[in-house]
């Protein structure tokens, strides 16, 4: 579903984020990205989406390559790659369903949707998505309104509307009380298993990689460290992975 | 511990001598621009009666010229309202052009940020100057002057607005793979707008001072009666204009208040 080869970004100043990275997430399966500050987990999944522009390397999704797309094309491929953030990022003064509703403007290019309007049959699916993630009664409410747990819940809505085949969520439970990170996590494995998405999840909580990982991977200075199922991987390769980070 | 204590000494002295100078320069200051402004405090004094006399004459407000004064006044905010609505839409498309998160371009930077500085520059007089050269003299070059000055303003602080916005729910949208237009409809215009209502109310505010002074040029509304009950000593007028006057800016100010504060 998703396969990354040889990704690497160097900044002009020289300084080497990601080197060389090998990984690849398959549908309905949910990947577990571990690793320190700085070790190059969001710059990954900045270079996946192509927010930033990867030095070498190349990203297949679906069968082709979208390292090197830009324009039109590019947008085209964005539609089956969905990010959820560290902050849920909604427009805060719109409504709930509005917000939800928003992910599937790449999909409907009208001039309806041009001008502020959205598609009326996918406000239908996006209440869908909503009943999905247990807020249908918000659906009015003011996205600026929200609980932290509650906003990243319509992001993970915003990101089904969008009807992607990969779902990338960076660190999106960083600052939601544990028990809205277990519900994060349950949905996020959810849109693994039940919809066959293939999810690639950056944290920092190695006992939730633990509780819901498929597979994990470990970071360690721009590299994978290591990549194994989930019952392959032992505390004390985790441990080492931010041990090097303050070392 | 000789040597940290002469340095430290050596500030304090400097520090003394550099707040004499300020204040030495602040008076400066105010003796040259009482100087330059040829300031008589003493001829207030002995030209005070001729104050009390024209207030005296001016007395009591001539309320019977009162319907004769709506039409000017409805003039006078129209010529707010349009000027306003006018500034508004030409600033919009300028500020997304000037504002450096969103622009399409460095040339259209650059190009609206001149045209947005230069109707700035050019005092909303000179303007209504302008317009009433080229389409005679009335409310309409009023409007025409404030829209155009208003661009100045509205452009600069629109597209200051659009800079500071928080663009992660813009970015999240761009990465969904909607287009720039949709970008634009669903995450930037509800981010800012509350902010750009706000900014254009305080504008209308604004213009209504402005047509006021604006009718001084021919440009109609209430400006133009005050003047010309001015040139023809009708002081009881003048006192009634003044009044209304009070009336509108007073009512404009609460009122543009009051609904910016609901929109925050």
């Amino acid at each position: 579903m998703l396969r990354v080869g040889r990704l690497t970004l160097r900044y002009p100043t020289g300084k080497q984020a990601l080197a060389g990275v090998d990984l690849d997430v398959s549908a309905g399966e949910l990947l577990i990205v571990l690793g320190g500050n700085g070790c190059g987990k969001t710059t990954l999944l900045r270079c996946i989406t192509r927010a930033l522009a990867p030095t070498e390397g190349e990203v297949w999704l679906n069968g082709h390559e979208i390292s090197r797309l830009s324009g039109e094309r590019l947008r085209r491929a964005r539609l089956d790659v969905a990010m959820v953030w560290q902050h849920a990022s909604l427009v805060r003064r719109r409504s709930v369903l509005a917000n939800v509703t928003s992910g599937a403007l790449g999909r409907n290019q009208t001039w309806r949707t041009a001008f502020g309007g959205l598609p009326p049959d996918e406000v239908d699916l996006a209440r869908r998505y909503l009943h999905q993630v247990g807020l249908p009664h918000l659906a009015q409410q003011r996205a600026g309104t929200l609980s932290g747990g509650q906003a990243q819940r319509v992001a993970i809505a915003r990101a089904l509307a969008q009807r992607p085949v990969v779902m990338l969520a960076d660190e999106p439970v960083a600052s939601l009380d544990p028990e809205a990170a277990q519900e994060i996590m349950r949905l996020l494995r959810k849109m693994a298993h039940d919809e066959g998405l293939a999810v690639l999840c950056v944290l920092h909580q190695v006992d939730l990689a633990f509780a819901y990982a498929d597979r994990v991977v470990g970071m360690r200075d721009g590299r994978v460290a290591f990549d194994r199922r989930r019952a392959d991987v032992s505390h004390d390769q985790v441990q080492r992975l931010y041990l090097a980070e303050a070392a | 511990m000789s040597a940290t204590v002469a340095p430290s000494g050596w500030r304090n002295a400097a520090a003394v001598a550099l707040r004499t100078v300020a204040v030495v320069v602040a008076i400066l200051i105010v003796v040259q621009t009482l100087i330059v402004v040829q300031a008589r405090p003493q001829d207030l004094i002995t030209g005070f009666h001729g104050m009390v006399d024209i207030v005296r004459r001016a007395s009591p407000p001539d309320f019977a010229k009162l319907p004769d004064v709506v039409w000017p006044t409805l003039e006078t905010i129209d010529i707010a309202i349009f000027g306003t609505i006018g500034g508004v839409l030409m600033a919009l498309p300028l500020a997304v052009m000037a504002a450096t998160n969103v622009t399409p371009s460095r040339v259209l930077y650059y190009l609206s940020r001149a045209v947005i500085g230069l109707a700035r520059a050019i005092p909303d007089l000179v303007w209504a100057l302008l317009f009433v050269t080229a389409v005679g003299l009335g409310p309409f070059p009023g409007g025409l002057a404030l829209a155009v000055h208003s661009v100045g303003m509205l452009g600069r602080l629109f597209a200051e607005t659009i800079e500071n916005m928080d663009m992660a729910p813009i970015d999240a949208l761009a990465l969904t793979g909607a287009n720039r237009m949709q970008v634009f409809s669903h995450g930037v215009v509800p981010t800012v707008l509350p902010a750009l209502l706000g900014i254009g109310l305080y504008r209308l505010d604004e213009n209504i001072r402005s047509s006021l002074v604006l009718g001084f040029v021919g440009a109609g509304g209430i400006g133009f009666e005050l003047l010309t009950a001015m040139n023809l000593f009708q002081y009881r007028e003048v006192s009634l204009l003044l009044i209304v006057i009070f009336v509108i800016v007073f009512a404009a100010e609460r009122l543009s208040a009051i609904c910016r504060q609901r929109l925050a």
